[in-house]
């Protein structure tokens, strides 16, 4: 665990230089969930944005040729893909934090009311599709690299429009019979899904760093 | 004591130190129960391998000119050293060897070499009691 | 004596190339130069032992330790150099510090400063902005600040001006000279190993042709030179490499060999003519 959390360490020293287009992509969102006047549709813009930053570690890391960095630290290749992880779920919480904190005094104040309920449903929602975007991300960009495997980058707008376009089409009534009858459940199945999702995705991240040449 | 190695002269670096090592015991600039300079600071600071100078050193011990105490470094023996006694002997012995060889091809007696001998000897004493002068 | 490192029938099968049984030890306390022509396996042989690719068959042991089942206690023992830098170019030299260091229980941040100072790299410099000779002597501090017993280089002098190459070994003299330090120095620069090197492994085509004490390894070779005409047909069979020109040829003999060639000019060999004459296809057997 104390690797993970220095490798993790190390990925916050590789995109220091980008910390402020970071805090930005997480800023943004609070003017699309304005313009929209919708908690849900601000924070999954949120999450679309901070989803698109998670390929700057490997970015940078390819720039400088830092694999071979990796090679040489006394830590498990696994260790280092765990550190990964571990640094991009923090950057997703912390922007799902933000949003969270920000959106709703931003829609209060333009009179929108948001209840407990909506922000706790946006967390977990929220939650859920950064995973959805970098379960699939991560493991790209350790196959591909953060050059070839750039599309891995656009995957979250897809994600995005996808969500943007399906959702009203598909009857509100439906939507309302599942959310109302049992959202704990729901919430529950959920989170359920983010662990395993995340499980599968490190094991072959962590497949393809010991079989890969740093 | 000075070490001055050449790597043009086609003569192998451990011979070199070896060389200059005798030399300086032979005439006494280094004396009985000096320390040689620690091998490995020597390595360094020649910029040559470890290896090179404990072959060296090896080899001067075994011809009787050093003793290597363990741990504690390579000590001058004294010139009178029985082993020391014996390789020199060997050697003007060789030498000799060598001179019969080519007085022979020259068509020398037993007897002309012998004068011959007796003057280099005398020859060299010369030598050696100017030089001490 | 103690094996700082341990390469046991490395092999690592590749498309196009094979690394086939590499076996060597590298006692504690010497210098020994990994050489061979480009392509010969030397950077494959040094990622394999830093389990930077994942090896076929064999075993290593560095510091007595398993390669990948103690990973990380080896690991923590050894420096590394490549031939180029691998912090990221946006850091500073105080940055790498505070990246690297926490991942060695041995770090001393006093050490770090005194070597930064030694080689005159300003702490805020940023690692971009440094020359490759400094990047080089950056790399080496951070190895000397968590004291790694056992140095491994690969190709560290190319692109290195001829003072920064000079003092490199100068570094790796001092650094082995208490006898607790080892470094394995792979290069295609073998004027480097010359004079430092105690111990050669020379690799050709993927296969080990010789490892062990450099004096020897020089001393099992001679360079024979004569006319075209004294080129005889017992020459060529024995010889290990012959280079012929219009007023007459140079060829590589086994030094046992030599009595076989009377009249000839005979002279030492060096290391970069051995690796030369012996390099090219189906340049005579294994020494």
């Amino acid at each position: 665990m104390r690797n993970t959390w220095k490798a993790a360490k190390l990925d916050l020293a590789l995109v220091r230089p980008y910390l402020k287009v970071i805090c930005l992509t997480m800023l943004l969102p609070i003017a699309f969930a304005a313009v929209n006047r919708s908690l849900f549709t601000g924070v999954s813009f949120a999450m679309c944005f901070v989803a698109m930053t998670t390929g700057y570690p490997f970015a940078v890391a390819e720039k400088n040729h830092m694999e071979r960095l990796y090679g040489i630290l006394p830590v498990k290749k696994r260790d280092l893909v765990l550190g990964r992880y571990l640094f991009v779920l923090m950057l997703g919480l912390l922007a799902l934090a933000v949003s969270l904190l920000t959106q709703p005094l931003v829609l209060g104040a333009m009179g929108e009311s948001v209840a407990g309920g909506d922000v706790l449903g946006a967390a977990v929602g929220g939650l859920f599709l950064f995973s959805l975007y970098t379960v699939f991300q991560l493991p790209g960009y350790y196959k591909f690299g953060a050059i070839q495997g750039r599309m891995f980058l656009y995957l979250p707008v897809a994600g995005f429009l996808v969500t943007l376009f399906l959702l009203p089409r598909l009857p509100a009534s439906a939507m309302a019979a599942v959310t109302g009858s049992s959202p704990v459940l729901l919430g529950v199945l959920a989170l359920a899904l983010v662990v395993v999702m995340y499980g599968v995705s490190i094991w072959c991240s962590v497949r393809t760093m010991e079989h890969k040449q740093l | 004591m000075k070490l001055i190695l050449s790597s043009v002269s086609g003569v192998p670096i451990y011979e070199q130190i070896k060389q200059q090592v005798k030399a300086a015991i032979l005439s006494g600039e280094l004396g009985e129960g000096e320390a040689l300079p620690s091998l490995r600071t020597l390595a360094k600071d020649l910029k040559i391998s470890v290896l090179t100078v404990t072959r060296a050193y090896t080899e001067l011990e075994q011809e009787g000119f050093v003793k290597n105490v363990q741990g504690r470094g390579c000590f001058v023996l004294g010139r009178g050293s029985q082993r020391m006694r014996e390789h020199l002997l060997y050697e003007a012995e060789t030498h000799l060897a060598e001179g019969i060889q080519a007085a022979k091809l020259a068509k020398l007696s037993q007897k002309e070499l012998h004068r011959l001998l007796d003057i280099l000897w005398e020859a060299t004493t010369d030598d050696e009691l100017f030089g001490s002068n | 004596m103690t094996n700082y490192l341990e390469v046991t029938e490395l092999s690592k099968s590749f498309a196009q190339f094979h690394l086939h049984d590499i076996s060597f030890t590298l006692p504690k306390g010497y210098i020994m130069g990994l050489i061979g022509p480009n392509g010969s396996g030397k950077t494959t042989t040094i990622q394999l032992i830093l389990n930077m690719l994942a090896r076929s068959s064999g075993e290593v042991k560095i510091l007595g330790l398993d390669n990948l089942a103690q990973e990380q206690q080896a690991k923590a023992a050894v420096g590394v150099v490549f031939d180029s830098n691998y912090f990221s170019d946006d850091w500073s030299a105080a940055q790498v510090e505070r990246s690297v260091s926490v991942f060695y229980p041995n770090w001393d941040g006093a050490r770090f400063a005194q070597w930064l100072e030694r080689f005159r790299i300003a702490p805020d410099k940023r690692v971009g902005e440094l020359s490759k000779g400094m990047q080089m002597k950056l790399m080496l501090a951070c190895a000397f600040s968590y004291d790694a017993k056992l140095l491994i280089l690969d190709e560290p002098t190319s692109g290195l001006d001829p003072v920064s190459r000079e003092e490199l070994l100068e570094i790796l003299s001092e650094y082995i000279e208490d006898g607790e330090h080892s470094v394995l120095f792979s290069t295609h620069i073998t004027a480097d190993l010359e004079r430092t090197a105690d111990y050669i492994t020379y690799l050709r085509h993927g296969e080990l042709f010789y490892s062990g004490g450099k004096d020897e390894f020089v001393d099992l070779f001679r360079l024979v030179k004569g006319s075209r005409e004294e080129l005889s047909q017992q020459v060529k069979e024995k010889a290990l490499g012959v280079r012929t020109f219009p007023t007459g040829f140079e060829a590589l003999v086994k030094t046992e060999d030599l009595p076989a060639f009377p009249g000839l000019c005979v002279e030492p060999a060096s290391i970069d003519e051995i690796v030369v004459f012996t390099s090219k296809e189906g340049g005579g057997d294994h020494a």
